[in-house]
């Protein structure tokens, strides 16, 4: 009985001990299916496998066994009518028997651990690298759709209950049917009667715990439910401290909260009263077993019909019986919630990868950087279209600007041009060639983007900016940094650009994050470049900076600058309004003033009475 | 154990639950006994009536035992779940007094954690005490007694298996949990490269990233699986080698029984009785063992609440101010710097004195101390050197309530709760007409949009805002500030996100509604404020210049870089 594991989240056991598989456990949509997936993954280690289950089996032949050698030692020491006093000699052979069958068993039950535990742990490694490769290589689209919370639960939750499942569960499966079915073969040799006997109590315990299993289910999921509550509450209520704080509302927040508080108290209290008697209850109808054994074993002795030694074993043997029958439950209900959680995983798995493009040969160094988008049509789960029929040319080095209102279809420009969607019908070309008919991987090196959402990686400042170009330098990295403006407040921290960040960097401010996002992409060299509203959180000055870094960086370059801003953007070659999905207009800044269209809109807004 | 004085109030079920355990156990314990009186007494000498009445008592007993059984559970359910309850509260309570550099440098997740999972690890720590703790010690204790009662000789098996196999679960754990805490780790590991994937799935495909990211994976992965492997292997030793101890044991008491009954000393039945004696007490040693694992866990949590309970707020209530004016804020040879960080400080020497009614803005760039400013006025922090004046009084002699009534602030970042939008806005005063809440939102700009949604002002919030843009956040939050009629309301960057049309009618909409309210902006456009009444330049902690617009157009250099950066003019120097 090895203990768990303290660590990881554990759906299969909750606070109520062991019975509490049982009252979680889910039910598998496509159990056959997934159990047969699964099956593969262990069949991998297939030698393993069979060389668990022939300990398995020696296992349960040695504890079927044992009550037998004890039940002759006691025996030898019973006083009968043909001897008066006790053969020493045979019970010291008995008891070397007995030694040697404990001692195998101890043996065989090391080995059960060592095997089990290189089972699961191969198995599940091999089940998180495939989940892992197949995550990689989903499309955006199935990321952006699906909550990340619940995608991570698969790699957490659903893969640890695979583990636990593969290294306990099955294990104690099959040895508990072997040890029933042995125990019940040999019990009968005995005793037919008292099998008969035993047998009952052990149906009143099945029968007792499927009862209250069910029963105490209600309260369990009513617990789970309120903590979840006081999990939201909690997580709420710090994030926004600042909020509640500013409000003063930290009263009421502790009083909403010790209403709930009160409820989880009270709901835990009936669930563990009704689980408090779960103990008790099957305790006592072992009891009831085991008096039932000794006073009908007493009877049948009287009568001859059984010896002594008989009782005893008995006793061990229906104790022995009844514990894998409540395991067998206990377990089922495990690999349930294993396989609920596989099909998960296989869902992931299983899920259509990006596709790679095509093959026309295209070299992201030989980029000249013509785009052309032709008669775009796109929208976001077949919903209104975002783009409708949107046409735009961005001749070889040109610094576009895209403006438009949030929501307008500026981001999706991005997402077409990445391939991170595609369009629904019209087409994208890169110096005349289809984005869709090139391999993926040149298309995406031929272009660096810079995102709204800075994305860093656990890891060092450098290994960050690294993530531009893995084989650069040190000395690139930092003149990337500095043509970035990184390079000074980099310099300050105590590591340089060997400081380890924190959680998503938030040891960094939004701006130097971004600062190191675009250093990144200056790093990465590309013929295309995407500013996607990079600029809009770094304040004003800071910006300057950097503007004069883009000039520079946007040379040579197509590029495509998103951004609510137009001062950022007043000096792009070509300015670009997108509204409703089309191009509204276009031109240069000076060409769209005097228009007196959507931009000339957006610039008095801004710049009211601000022309000097 | 600190925490132990949240049992108090619980001590009578607290009491009552190992006392009825006790009784379960003392009729688990009298069944060998009782099985051994049936064999020696019945069985032997072919006495069907001690088996019959035997048998009776016995199930009586049982009957008995697990009455005593359920009470115990119930009794100590009570108790532990009511502990917990109190702890609970007490947590929630510290951590809602705690000031922001406390709650920074805890994190969202890990106070989550704490409240959630670390109370109860605590709780049925608790409740493991009061009964299985108390059950097994009593199994010990017990199946002594009953067998030093049978014969003398069988207290040498127990004397010298029992220290063994402590000895060995003590052994195992020690080598065990620093692995397991290895094991925990690489599980962080894996998460965290997993996490990240997904968070940032674009960055990395747009690095065609995604074969070294699965070898990164790859390393994390085999990592996890090495030390989970030597972890196991370790653990795999444990149940074999009790069980050795434990069979041996019983080697023994049928051996040395043999040899007691051969002296005529002993009876078979009651070898037979030692033998379950022997095993439950085994049994109950190794189940005591096993709760070491969970009290060391229990005791991780407890010191990780610990933690928290022990951290006193460093920003607490004054003794009540005594307000001079209404409306005005100074900043008196102010100097600031966070706690944790060492280093040039953030603010320095800042003066600053700002009149009623007066509409003023805050100009700097990344990391010149804006915010920080700002957060000075409501407390949110509490200068290093200086002081800060509310309403002529220093903000350290308010009541921490009646300072941050008299300000609103719209933070950086929109928190919204998952409540309607009328009931989001109406955070900002409780028993706010919707008359007062929609005219908050018409000023705030916010009144159109939530109009437009399906059940506008009773539309649900989902998930902390995450249907809304950034822009609509932020316009709920203003609407929230406006509504709580502050004398002095501070916007820190908070319309950034705000369309260039919308920012204009909402600053046009507040200076119309809002005369009286002193309004401190901190914003990165230069045409949100230059119309501001006075703009003070930070840079550097330092205050550069605070004029109006026209004269720091003449005056400072800092100013008119920005603006010139702005303008987009020589945005190329």
């Amino acid at each position: 009985m090895p203990p768990m594991p303290p660590m990881g989240p554990n759906r299969g056991r909750g606070p109520a001990g062991p019975h509490s598989a049982r009252i979680n456990a889910e039910k598998p949509k496509n159990a056959k299916q997934t159990l047969s997936k699964l099956l593969k993954y262990i069949g991998r280690s297939k030698y393993l496998f069979f060389m668990l289950l022939a300990v398995m089996l020696t296992i349960t032949l040695m504890n079927l066994l044992a009550p037998k050698i004890q039940q002759i030692a006691i025996d030898t020491i019973t006083p009968n009518e043909e001897r008066s006093g006790v053969d020493i000699a045979k019970l010291k052979e008995t008891l070397i028997w007995l030694a040697v069958v404990y001692a195998v068993m101890a043996v065989m039950t090391y080995l059960q651990g060592r095997f089990s535990a290189k089972l699961s742990q191969v198995t599940v490694r091999m089940m998180r690298k495939d989940l892992f490769a197949s995550l990689v290589h989903l499309p955006i689209k199935y990321i952006d759709n699906h909550r990340h919370g619940d995608l991570m639960s698969r790699m957490t939750n659903d893969v640890e209950n695979i583990s636990t499942t593969v290294s306990q569960s099955i294990g104690s499966l099959i040895s508990g049917v072997l040890t029933v079915l042995g125990t019940f073969v040999i019990m009968l040799t005995y005793s037919p009667l008292l099998t008969l006997i035993s047998i009952s109590t052990i149906f009143l315990t099945i029968f007792v715990s499927a009862k209250m299993t069910k029963y105490m289910k209600k309260f369990f999921v009513e617990q789970q439910i309120i903590l979840g509550k006081i999990n939201g509450h909690v997580e709420e209520t710090v994030t926004g401290y600042k909020t509640v704080v500013a409000y003063s509302k930290e009263q009421d927040s502790i009083d909403e909260f010790r209403v709930m508080s009160n409820e989880l108290r009270k709901t835990g209290i009936k669930a563990q009263i009704c689980g408090g008697m779960m103990g008790p209850l099957m305790n006592c109808i072992s009891n009831f077993g085991f008096v039932l054994i000794a006073a009908f074993g007493g009877l049948f002795s009287i009568k001859g019909m059984i010896s002594v030694g008989t009782i005893q074993a008995f006793i061990l043997y229906s104790k022995q019986f009844s514990r894998p029958i409540n395991e067998i439950a206990n377990q089922y209900a495990n690999i349930q919630t294993a396989i609920a959680g596989a099909e998960r995983i296989f869902e992931v798995m299983e899920a259509e990868p990006e596709p790679r493009g095509g093959l026309l040969p295209f070299d992201h160094n030989d980029v000249k950087g013509n785009i052309d988008f032709k008669d775009i049509i796109f929208g976001y789960d077949g919903s209104k279209p975002v783009l409708d029929g949107l046409d735009l040319r961005v001749k070889q080095g040109q610094k576009i600007a895209i403006v438009g209102a949030t929501g307008s279809g500026k981001t999706t420009v991005v997402n077409l041009l990445t391939r991170f969607y595609d369009a629904d019908a019209g087409e994208i070309t890169i110096d005349g060639k289809n984005i869709c008919d090139i391999p993926i991987d040149e298309l995406r090196r031929a272009i660096a983007i810079v995102l709204q959402d800075t994305v860093l990686f656990s890891g060092t400042i450098g290994e960050n900016i690294r993530y531009g170009r893995a084989d650069a330098t040190d000395e690139e990295v930092r003149a990337a940094a500095d043509k970035a403006y990184a390079d000074e407040f980099i310099s300050r921290l105590p590591d340089r650009y060997d400081t380890v960040l924190s959680e998503g960097g938030s040891n960094l401010s939004q701006g130097q994050r971004q600062l190191l996002s675009i250093a990144r992409a200056v790093l990465a060299d590309p013929k295309i470049l995407i500013l996607d509203e990079a600029t809009s959180s770094v304040d004003t000055r800071t910006e300057m900076h950097i503007q004069s870094a883009m000039v520079a960086l946007m040379k040579d370059r197509t590029s495509l600058i998103i951004a609510h801003r137009l001062s950022t953007i007043r000096d792009a070659d070509k300015i670009v309004v997108i509204d409703k999905g089309v191009v509204a207009e276009s031109g240069s800044h000076e060409e769209l003033i005097s228009r007196k269209g959507r931009y000339f809109e957006l610039y008095q807004t801004q710049f009211a009475g601000n022309k000097t | 154990m600190k925490l132990a004085k949240y049992l108090k109030p619980y001590i009578l079920f607290a009491l009552l639950a190992p006392v009825a355990m006790i009784g379960e156990v003392f009729v688990d314990l009298l069944q060998p006994k009782l099985l051994s009186q049936i064999v020696d007494d019945g069985v032997l000498p072919q006495n069907m009536e001690v088996i019959l009445s035997t048998g009776l008592i016995m199930m009586l007993t049982i009957v008995a035992g697990g009455c005593c059984g359920v009470g115990s559970s119930a009794f100590s359910g009570m108790a532990s779940q009511g502990f917990a309850r109190d702890l609970r509260n007490d947590v929630f309570k510290r951590v809602m007094r705690l000031s922001f550099q406390q709650t920074d440098k805890f994190t969202t997740g890990s106070l989550v954690t704490r409240l959630t999972t670390d109370i109860t690890a605590i709780q049925q720590l608790v409740d493991f005490a009061l009964r299985m703790f108390v059950r097994n010690i009593m199994f010990l204790i017990g199946g002594m007694f009953m067998m030093m009662q049978l014969n003398v000789r069988f207290g040498i098996v127990v004397a010298v298996s029992l220290p063994l196999e402590v000895l060995i679960v003590v052994l195992i754990m020690k080598f065990a949990n620093p692995l397991y805490a290895i094991v925990a780790r690489r599980l962080d590991g894996v998460n965290t490269v997993m996490q990240e994937n997904i968070s940032g799935a674009r960055v990395v495909k747009a690095y065609v990233r995604e074969d070294s990211e699965t070898a990164r994976f790859d390393g994390a992965n085999t990592a996890l699986m090495d030390s989970n492997l030597k972890v196991m292997r370790l653990m795999a030793l444990l149940s074999p080698l009790l069980m050795i101890i434990m069979n041996a044991a019983v080697l023994a008491v049928i051996y040395i029984g043999g040899l007691q009954v051969e002296a005529q000393a002993l009876k078979v039945g009651e070898v037979m009785a030692a033998v379950t004696y022997v095993t439950q007490i085994l049994h109950g040693i190794m189940m005591l063992s096993m709760m070491s694992q969970s009290i060391a866990r229990a005791s991780a949590s407890a010191k990780r609440l610990n933690e928290v309970l022990d951290t006193d707020p460093v920003i607490s209530d004054g003794e009540g101010a005594l307000c001079t004016e209404t409306g005005t804020v100074e900043f008196r040879n102010v100097s600031f710097s966070y706690p944790a960080s060492s280093g040039r400080p953030v603010l320095e020497g800042i003066n600053l004195s700002i009149a009623k009614g007066e509409n003023v803005a805050i100009l700097g760039a990344t990391g010149s101390g804006k915010s920080s400013l700002v957060n000075l006025i409501p407390r949110f922090y509490d200068a290093v050197e200086g002081s800060v004046y509310v309403n002529g009084a220093d903000v350290k002699t308010y009541e921490l309530d009646d300072l941050r009534s008299r300000i609103g602030i719209v933070l950086q970042k929109s928190e919204l709760f998952s409540a309607t939008a009328a009931e989001n806005i109406r955070w900002g005063c409780k028993d706010a007409t919707d008359e007062e809440v929609k005219k908050a939102a018409e000023i705030a700009q916010a009144d159109e949009f939530i109009s437009k949604m399906p059940d506008g002002y009773d539309t649900k919030i989902a998930e902390k805002g995450a249907s809304l843009s950034g822009g609509q956040k932020q316009r709920l939050s203003i609407a929230r500030a406006i509504l709580k009629k502050p004398e002095i309301l501070i916007f820190d960057d908070s319309t950034s996100a705000l369309d260039l049309k919308t920012e204009a009618s909402l600053r046009q909409k507040l200076r119309e509604s809002l005369a009286g309210t002193t309004v401190i902006t901190i914003a990165q456009r230069i045409a949100s404020v230059k119309d501001c009444d006075r703009i003070a330049v930070i840079d550097h902690g330092r205050l550069a210049a605070f004029a109006p617009h026209d004269e720091l157009m003449r005056t400072c250099e800092v100013y008119k870089d920005i603006y010139r950066s702005q303008a987009g003019k020589e945005g190329d120097e």
